[in-house]
C-alpha cells in the first residue's frame, strides 16, 4: 500500500459516560472528524482489559484509542485512573519487546467536549498515517 | 542479635529438627514440606501432621516440579486453616505466596513459613536424566552456594536468601546453621516452646560473594537475552517453537484465575471465521493468538511475576519463557517502583495515586523526546 492511499484503521474504546456521550455530542453537533475510528463503547475505561488492545494490534488495527472521563470526573469515582496504570504497562510491554507503543494513546475527553473528540480522533489518526501501516496485522506468524 | 536458634551439623538436618520442634508447639498443625518420592526420584510437597514424614522429608529439594506458593494456596483459598502449618518454602515460593495473599489468594496467617539460603534447583528435565549424580552434586555445593547447571532464573536470583519468612534459616558462608525468627508471631512461637536465645546475625559480608556472582549473571541475562527479543522478528523466532499449550500458565503460582481469559469464550474464534482471518492477514498460523496469550499474560502477570522459573520449567519445548517474562516484568514494575513478594504495599492493580503517569496520557514518543 502506498503511503498516499493508506488509510489506518483505528479501534477506539470509549467509555459511556464522558468519551462515548462526547461522540455522540460530535455527531449531534455536525462536527467533522475522520472516519477511521471504529468505536467500541465500554461501561468504564478500566473495563479495557490489556489483551483487547493486544488483540486489535494483532488482528488488524494500525492504531487503538482508549478515552475516559477526565482525572477526578470518573462516573465511578476511581476507574480512569485504574485504566491509566493498565494502558502504562501495555505502552511499556510493548516497548519492552520493539512492538510500537506509539499505537495505542489514552486520552481523557469530557462529555460536553465534543470539539475536542473530534480533536484527539484528527491528531491520533494522523499520527497513525505518518506511522504507516501496522506490520503486526499482516504477520502470519503471531 | 535476634530471637534464634542454633543448630549444628547439616542444613537439611537442622531445618528437619527445627520444624518437629515447632510441631510440638500447641498452636501449630502439620508442616508443609518437600518429600523426595521413592519411585519416581522427583519430589513433591506433602502435608502432613507426623514427625515420621518430616525425619524422611528433603527440605531443601534440588528441583521445584510444583511451586509451593500454590500449595498453600489449594490449602487456603477458601478459608483458613483451623491452626496455622509450618510451611518450608524456597525463598521464591516464599515470595510468590506474599504475593497471593495480596490478592486473597493465600492466607498467611495460616502458615509459619521457614525458608532458607537457596542455591537454585536444577530445571526438573535434566535433573530427572541423571538424578542420582545431580543429588550428589547439589549437596556437594550446597553449603557454598554454588551448584552449577541450575535454572537460568536461579544463577541471577538476588533474593536467595529466607529473610522474608517467619524463620529464615542461614548456613551458608557460617560453620553453624542459625534458624532466626523474623516475624513478631515466630518470636512469640520460640518463646513459648522455651527455645528463645539472642543469636547473633550472619555478617553480611559472609554471602557478600555469592550476591556479586548473582548480580553479575542477572546482568548479562538481561543484556544478552534483551537482545533476543529487541525486535518483533526476533521475539516471533524465541516463540517459534511454543505450540500454545498453556502449560506456563498452569504452572505459574501468580496465575490463580479459575478460568482463565485465554481459555474462555471471549477469546475464540468460530472455525468459520478462521479462513476470514486467514485471508486478512493472508495466512494464519496454528494454533492461533501464540504472540497474543503470551503478551496477554503479560498484562496481567508481570506485575507480581517473582521470577521463580517455573513456567520455563514446565515448557514442553524449551521456549525460554521465564527469561522472557523476567526480563519484562523488571521493565513494568519499575514504573510503579514495585518489588513482587517484598513490597508490603498492595499490588499495582489494586491502587492508584491522582497524579501519576501523566507521560503516558499523551502520545509516547513526545514524552520519550
Amino acid at each position: 500500500m502506498s503511503e498516499k492511499g493508506f488509510e489506518p484503521k483505528i479501534v477506539g474504546f470509549l467509555c459511556y459516560w464522558c468519551s462515548y456521550t462526547a461522540a455522540d455530542l460530535a455527531g449531534i453537533s455536525r462536527l467533522k472528524y475522520p472516519p477511521n475510528i471504529r468505536i467500541i463503547r465500554v461501561m468504564c475505561s478500566s473495563r479495557v482489559d490489556p489483551v483487547f488492545i493486544i488483540k486489535a494490534l494483532l488482528d488488524g488495527a494500525d492504531g487503538v484509542l482508549v478515552a475516559g472521563c477526565k482525572p477526578g470526573d470518573c462516573h465511578y469515582q476511581k476507574g480512569n485512573y485504574y485504566a491509566r496504570r493498565k494502558v502504562a504497562l501495555t505502552k511499556k510491554i510493548l516497548e519492552s519487546l520493539g512492538l510500537e507503543p506509539e499505537r495505542v494513546m489514552l486520552s481523557w475527553v469530557p462529555a460536553s467536549e465534543a470539539p475536542k473528540f473530534a480533536e484527539v480522533v484528527k491528531e491520533f489518526t494522523e499520527r497513525i498515517r505518518k506511522l504507516g501501516p501496522n506490520p503486526m496485522k499482516e504477520r502470519v506468524f503471531v | 542479635m535476634a530471637l534464634g536458634v542454633i543448630y549444628t551439623g547439616e542444613p537439611e538436618a537442622a531445618i528437619k529438627d527445627f520444624v518437629k520442634l515447632l510441631m510440638k508447639h500447641k498452636d501449630i498443625q502439620g508442616a508443609v514440606i518437600p518429600v523426595k518420592m521413592e519411585r519416581e526420584g522427583s519430589y513433591a510437597f506433602v502435608f502432613t501432621k507426623s514427625p515420621e514424614v518430616v525425619d524422611k522429608s528433603s527440605p531443601i529439594a534440588p528441583v521445584m516440579p510444583v511451586q509451593g506458593a500454590r500449595v498453600l494456596s489449594k490449602l487456603t483459598k477458601r478459608k483458613p486453616l483451623t491452626k496455622p502449618a509450618v510451611a518450608v518454602l524456597k525463598p521464591c515460593e516464599v515470595r510468590a505466596a506474599r504475593e497471593l495473599s495480596k490478592i486473597n489468594q493465600v492466607c498467611m496467617e495460616s502458615f509459619i513459613t521457614v525458608s532458607f539460603d537457596c542455591p537454585g534447583v536444577y530445571p526438573t528435565k535434566s535433573f530427572l536424566k541423571n538424578a542420582d549424580a545431580l543429588e550428589e552434586e547439589f549437596k556437594k555445593g550446597l553449603k557454598g552456594l554454588s551448584v552449577s547447571g541450575v535454572r537460568p532464573l536461579c544463577e541471577s536470583c538476588t533474593y536467595f536468601t529466607g529473610e522474608f519468612a517467619d524463620f529464615e534459616v542461614q548456613f551458608a558462608g557460617i560453620n553453624e546453621v542459625r534458624i532466626i525468627a523474623r516475624s513478631q508471631r515466630a518470636e512469640a512461637i520460640l518463646k513459648g516452646l522455651g527455645k528463645a536465645e539472642e543469636v547473633e546475625e550472619r555478617d553480611k559480608k559472609a554471602i557478600e560473594a555469592v550476591l556479586e556472582a548473582r548480580k553479575k549473571a542477572k546482568e548479562a541475562l538481561k543484556t544478552e537475552f534483551a537482545e533476543k527479543v529487541s525486535t518483533p522478528e526476533k521475539l516471533l523466532s524465541v516463540l517459534s517453537s511454543c505450540i500454545n499449550c498453556h502449560n506456563c500458565r498452569s504452572v505459574c503460582p501468580i496465575c490463580f484465575c479459575r478460568e482463565c481469559f485465554f481459555d474462555s469464550d471471549s477469546l475464540k474464534t468460530p472455525p468459520h471465521l478462521y479462513l476470514e482471518r486467514a485471508s486478512r492477514k493472508g495466512g494464519l498460523r496454528f494454533m492461533p493468538d501464540t504472540l497474543l496469550f503470551h503478551l496477554g499474560r503479560m498484562n496481567h502477570m508481570s506485575l507480581s511475576c517473582v521470577s521463580c522459573g517455573t513456567c520455563e520449567d514446565a515448557c514442553p519445548n524449551m521456549v525460554p519463557v521465564s527469561r522472557l517474562f523476567a526480563l519484562v516484568s523488571e521493565r513494568t514494575r519499575a514504573i510503579f517502583d514495585y518489588v513482587p513478594g517484598i513490597d508490603d504495599r498492595p499490588s499495582p492493580f489494586l491502587e492508584y495515586r491522582e497524579e501519576e503517569l501523566e507521560e503516558y496520557e499523551m502520545p509516547y514518543y513526545e514524552a520519550r523526546s
